[in-house]
């Protein structure tokens, strides 16, 4: 196993784009190819070691599925990390900014503190568990596209902001809070699961299973009660729909 | 400025030249017979020259292209490639914005470009579009299929009125000829109607899609127009509308042409071949108009070849573009221009197990391999509505090899074998056939081979060199090396000048754009516009005085004369 | 004197082609046929007279010439990471594209006012797609048109006359008469009081009101509770066999809309609910676009970048995610480290967070007139008025392009002229 370990240099107020912080850019690479690989800060290209510190220890061979890295202090303004990667590990201690771990297939992050918008955005396979809060579009797709979330897990112990899982077609995602407006808005496939409160899920759900534990502010006008099930021995009232869009979606309030 | 072109495998079918190693000699941006001992020399070192490609129909700028870039963000993110010295940003795949449209094209060897559909009043937009593009030489085509002044013409029989306000509506949009896209549908669509054959009549307007099309053709020769009319057929996108097209085309036998070429082009032949009743035992009719082809001499068509992946269907055709929205699901724009026509943009995924995808594949390929003539079926995408124009050198290389084709067979859905001819179709065009397909044909049928299509002494010095030596490849079995040299020309030469070497573009010099200034009696321009002004009066929302497209919106023109009587310059 | 006719108005998206504007001493002395926002614009009110400079915002602007404001705000765009480039929709399309070229060359961000107006709607397009049409289909064909969230009597005065309620066209002779108008809004605006039908929305419910629509249309009506949004559900019931049963119909939409709770996704579900309707009857929807040209803002940025605003080109291509690109996201994050604002106002129309925080970094504003954004600025050139001293093209709200005259010789350079000359400083300063 090698291990990388990314210490910030400064205080980082312009975002950083380092889509190359990740398992798979940094299997089999020295610590100096590392410092050497490319990130961009605003309209400057930059590198790695310019903005961290880097330190390599063991050896990991040229695998992704050998390269842990390890992330000391705050990264809230470092974006795309992780974005693509398909095994290996990322362990952020401290804050991300946006599209932590986009459309990556496989592997595990973890984020002790809060991620920024589009965690997991389009993602196909692995794990991310962000500790803190997720921001906007988690595990959602990029704009104009039919399927965001495909397939994954991504675990959220804080609360979310709103459109949680939009157009999610596989995997599956849990907010130990609080979720947003509109969580699985448009969604075809894939299971939410919100331990807190939220408001207006599965607008145009199509397909996919949405748990929610927690109240619903407001729910949308569109959904058929079906009387009361149990999932995971717990009793919920059970709604299918979106009617509007011949949904087979499954809503479970509780 | 001179330029000599040494050692190259020429081909060049206008010419009867095939293949033959010929040196081509460039002055001012024209292909001479002579040029001085200081001419710039490239030696071709044996390698293909064509003159540099000519599409007759993609869609590549005004309302409809840029409806389908707003609606797929996804799609613009393909294909980015970020500035360079030379180069503004590349964006999309099946909705490039303008520099890659220009880019793309040069790197294919294309030179020249018509843009296939354009109503009269949103042809401003089409025109800031189209001089946003560079390099190649373009046009639009102007849509006068359902417009209210012409179906009014047409069910009063004058044909003068009629010819006057196609001259005009050719000089208020800037355009190259007549576009007739489902005619009298487009009017129809203000409604959320349709019409469902050529003999169906327009409700308030009292004419069929048969007499439009009879009457647009008719005063399409009276003008000598370069380019006949250009049929968007009724019916498309319906199982059985072969039929429809079939038909479609007999009407070409009623009027003789001004000129040396067809009497009405029939577009994207892919989305109107279509036999059966339903989406069940929905097949390939591609052979019937094919051997119509074989027996007709005045009506030529192009593939729109299907490629597989990701495709934006953009065309005037409203009512089948809500169908197939539905149909899909998918997100739809609709664009209906008032009193002129409709359009619609659907983005669909063409799938090789989808055995309708399957049957339209084999369609195109059909039509151009069972019609015995290149000059009958040009080779397009309808981009990109079949696929993004990129894939020519695909279809070149489909239509090159049988190997490749039947290689492709075992990877599509079982019904290209039962309901398509194309597994047992043998046959294998040659590079003077692709020539002919893909550019001198494209020229003849534009109506632009003075300049356009060939590499005789008085054409635009435009050039394609591609890293192929045709006396030392055969392209049934090296189809592979086939389609990368076409994606990638070694050099493009635009006007004389070069634009791109070994793939790159090294120039982006401004194009022109062809329109058709063609003349009429004042007498009848005179009384067809007491008609106009009542309808801008009545019905336009807005002004006559701000219709037509100022000269600021064409700044390298090219304008080419037509009309019923001696034209002078205007 | 000169009388000019057949001129457009530089005021909202309606862009009236209609106007007629006496000129004499190169003064305009009179406006013919404009509502009066656009009669007032273009007559004309105070403007900056010279370029002015100041380094401290707290201190007085100092009257500097032309080339030492360009030298100045070219240094400032050329050294910054993270530049913006905002505001753009009260300048013609020949701006915008050097406008883009300029931020693309700058490694910057560009975005425009709709931003903060109806920029949810592209987003909701990105989703849905826009059947739509032109405003001449309308005014020829519709017999119901409902305003969602929008207020013509206010914002878009002409609207009603020439392309909506009152006008008459070749299948609606009868104008008004022939109309069924239907105003849904939070509140009884003035155009609710000459509608047919006033359905009253509890605020933020926009969303809800319309997926219980849409269920109706579906045929599922069973599932629609008795009141949503505060809307009885019968009162919904007969909204849908209105629409449903109209020969052609329109809706157009406004900041009620795009700006209440759940935004874009409100223009999302309209979107889906007028594509719907389309298996009943004819019918479209159009956004009501404030300013003149902010429609051909986007309609530029589209073809030159593939995006329709808010793009981020620092890494040389160009990157589009509005909720990380566009102006207030990036100004909220305080990440931009210098702004020009040119054609619009950001210092009126953000955030007060965002506006506190363009007072701290350089800004250099283009702009004919003196707003709120002057009083954030470090460097304020002034320029011709784009639709009244320069021509060039404009994007009506439904995406017709129009050629705007020119009505008076301008004193002051153009926007081109201005951007130009940055341009060239900052290629020169680069080294280029």
């Amino acid at each position: 196993m090698q291990t990388v370990t990314l210490k910030p240099r400064m205080e980082i107020m312009i975002s950083v784009e380092a889509e190359n912080i990740s398992p798979d850019r940094f299997a089999g690479r020295t610590e100096k190819e590392i410092q050497s690989l490319e990130v961009w800060m605003g309209n400057r290209r930059t590198t790695i070691g310019e903005l961290f510190s880097v330190k390599v220890e063991g050896e990991g061979g040229s695998a992704a599925a050998d390269t842990e890295i390890i992330m000391e202090g705050d990264f809230s303004r470092v974006k795309r990390i992780g974005e693509g990667m398909t095994a290996g590990s990322i362990m952020i201690k401290g804050n991300v900014d946006m599209h932590l771990g986009a459309k990556m297939s496989g592997g595990k992050i973890t984020v002790a503190g809060n991620a920024d918008s589009w965690a997991g955005r389009e993602m196909k396979g692995g794990e991310i568990i962000i500790e803190g809060d997720a921001g906007y579009y988690l595990g959602s797709g990029y704009r104009g596209e039919t399927c965001g979330m495909r397939g994954g897990k991504i675990t959220v112990l804080g609360n979310a902001l709103d459109f949680v899982g939009e157009h999610m077609c596989g995997g599956e995602i849990v907010v130990k809070g609080n979720a947003g407006l509109l969580p699985g808005l448009s969604n075809n496939g894939g299971k939410i699961i919100i331990g807190g409160s939220t408001s207006r899920p599965g607008s145009e759900m199509a397909k996919g299973t949405i748990i929610i534990n927690g109240a619903v502010d407001e729910m949308m006008p569109v959904y058929r009660q079906e009387g009361t099930e149990v999932v995971d021995g717990v009793t919920y009232r059970k709604y299918t729909g979106d009617v509007v869009v011949n949904g087979k979606g499954l809503l479970y309030v509780k | 400025m001179e330029l000599l072109i040494k050692n190259g495998a020429v081909y060049d079918p206008i010419n009867g030249i095939k293949g033959d190693k010929t040196d081509i000699s460039i002055k001012n941006g024209k292909i001479v017979d002579k040029v001085s001992s200081r001419a710039l020399v490239i030696d071709a070192g044996g390698r293909l020259i064509m003159p540099g490609g000519v599409d007759a129909h993609s869609h590549i700028a005004g309302a409809k292209v840029n409806v389908g870039r707003v609606m797929r963000p996804e799609d613009t993110r393909a294909g980015i490639i970020p500035r360079t010295k030379i180069t503004r940003p590349y964006t999309g795949y099946t909705v490039p914005n303008v520099y890659a449209i220009g880019y793309r094209y040069a790197q294919m060897g294309y030179t020249t470009v018509f843009e296939a559909a354009q109503a009269i009043m949103k042809a401003r937009h089409t025109h800031e579009e189209l001089e946003e593009i560079p390099i190649i030489d373009k046009g639009a085509l102007t849509l006068f299929g359902s417009n209210w002044p012409t179906m009014d013409y047409v069910r009063e029989k004058d044909m003068d009125k009629l010819a006057a306000y196609v001259a005009w509506g050719l000089l208020a949009s800037r355009g190259f000829g007549i576009k007739a896209v489902n005619p009298g549908g487009g009017e129809m669509w203000g409604f959320g109607k349709n019409v469902s054959g050529l003999d169906d009549v327009v409700p308030n307007f009292d004419v069929t899609p048969a007499q439009i099309i009879v009457s647009l053709m008719k005063v399409n020769e009276m003008l000598g127009l370069p380019h006949s009319v250009h049929l968007h057929c009724n019916n498309l996108g319906k199982p059985g509308n072969y039929k429809t097209t079939l038909a479609s085309m007999e009407l070409a036998k009623q009027v003789k042409p001004s000129k040396d070429r067809q009497v009405m082009h029939v577009t994207h032949l892919t989305f109107n071949s279509w036999g059966g009743t339903n989406w069940g035992d929905f097949e390939s009719k591609a052979d019937e108009i094919a051997n119509f082809l074989n027996n007709s001499e005045n009506v030529t068509t192009d593939m729109g070849q299907l490629i597989f992946g990701s495709a934006t269907t953009m065309t005037a055709d409203g009512p089948v573009q809500y169908a197939n929205a539905k149909l899909l699901h998918a997100k739809w724009g609709n664009g209906d221009v008032e009193l002129e026509d409709a359009s619609g943009v659907v983005p669909i995924f063409y799938v090789k197990q989808i055995s309708i995808h399957a049957i339209m594949w084999a369609m195109g390929l059909e039509l151009a391999l069972l019609t015995k003539d290149p000059y009958k079926v040009l080779l397009t995408t309808d981009h990109p509505n079949g696929g993004p124009f990129v894939n020519y050198p695909e279809v070149i290389a489909l239509l090159m090899s049988n190997k490749k084709r039947q290689e492709e067979i075992k990877t599509l859905n079982e019904a290209v074998h039962k309901r398509t001819r194309i597994p047992g179709i043998e046959r294998e065009l040659d590079f003077n056939d692709i020539a002919i397909m893909t550019r001198a044909g494209s020229a003849k049928v534009l109506g632009l081979l003075d300049t356009k299509g060939h590499l005789g002494a008085g054409a635009d010095a435009d050039i394609a060199i591609y890293d192929i030596k045709p006396d030392q490849i055969d392209p049934s079995v090296e189809h592979a090396k086939i389609k990368s040299a076409f994606s990638s020309a070694a050099y493009t030469i635009k006007g004389g000048e070069v634009v791109v070497k070994d793939g790159q573009i090294v120039a982006t010099p401004a194009g022109r754009t062809f329109w058709v200034d063609a003349s009429v009696p004042d007498q009848h321009t005179d009384i067809m516009m007491k008609d106009i002004r009542m309808k801008f009066k009545n019905y336009y929302s807005i002004n006559l005085a701000n219709y037509m497209v100022e000269d600021a919106y064409v700044t390298h023109p090219n304008v080419v004369r037509a009309g019923v009587i001696p034209v002078t310059a205007r | 004197m000169t009388v000019i006719t057949d001129a457009l108005c530089p005021l909202c998206g309606c862009m009236c082609d209609d106007i007629t504007v006496v000129v004499e001493d190169n003064k305009i002395t009179e406006v013919k046929h404009a509502c009066k926002l656009g009669a007032a614009k273009i007559m004309g009110h105070d403007r900056i007279k010279a370029p002015m400079m100041r380094t401290d915002k707290n201190s007085d602007f100092k009257e500097v010439s032309y080339e030492e404001a360009i030298d100045a705000a070219a240094r400032i765009l050329a050294g910054s990471k993270r530049p913006l480039l905002y505001g753009w929709a009260s300048a013609l399309c020949e701006v915008h594209k050097k406008g883009i070229l300029l931020t693309e060359e700058l490694g910057g961000i560009i975005d425009n006012t709709a931003s903060v107006c109806h920029g949810p709607s592209a987003l909701a397009v990105h989703e849905k797609g826009l059947p739509s049409s032109t405003l001449g289909q309308i005014k020829n064909r519709a017999d119901v048109v409902v305003f969602w969230g929008s207020n013509p009597a206010h914002a878009h005065p002409r609207h009603m006359g020439r392309y909506s309620v009152f006008a008459r066209g070749f299948f609606s002779e009868k104008g008004r008469k022939g109309r069924k108008v239907i105003v849904v809004d939070v509140r009884k605006t003035d155009t609710a009081r000459i509608a047919d039908e006033y359905i009253q929305v509890q605020y933020g419910s926009d969303y809800l009101v319309i997926s219980a629509l849409r269920a109706i249309l579906a045929g599922h009506a069973d599932v629609v509770p008795d009141t949503v949004g505060g809307v009885p559900k019968e009162q919904l019931v007969k909204l849908v066999d209105t629409l449903k049963t109209a020969k052609f119909g329109a809706v157009f939409f406004g900041m009620g809309l795009t700006q209440s709770k759940a935004r874009y996704k409100n223009i999302d579900n309209a979107i889906s609910l007028t594509t719907e309707l389309n298996s009943f009857t004819k019918f479209v929807i159009m956004p009501m676009r404030g300013h003149y040209n902010v429609t051909g803002f986007g309609q530029v940025c589209t073809w030159e970048t593939g995006f329709v605003t808010a793009v981020d080109f620092s890494r040389g291509a160009p990157y589009y995610n509005p909720g990380e690109t566009a102006a207030n996201d990036v100004l909220a994050r305080k990440e931009i480290d210098a702004a020009m604002i040119i054609a619009g106002d950001a210092g009126a129309h953000f955030p007060a967070n965002s506006v506190r925080y363009l007072a701290r970094i350089p800004v250099v504003q283009v702009d004919p007139y003196w707003n709120p954004t002057t009083e954030i600025a470090n460097i304020v050139i002034p320029t011709a008025i784009c639709g009244i001293e320069v021509e060039g093209t404009g994007y009506r709200m439904d995406g017709v392009s129009l050629r705007y005259r020119k009505m008076i010789e301008p004193v002051h350079p153009t926007d081109i002229e201005v951007l130009d000359r940055i341009l060239e400083r900052v290629r020169e300063l680069r080294g280029e």
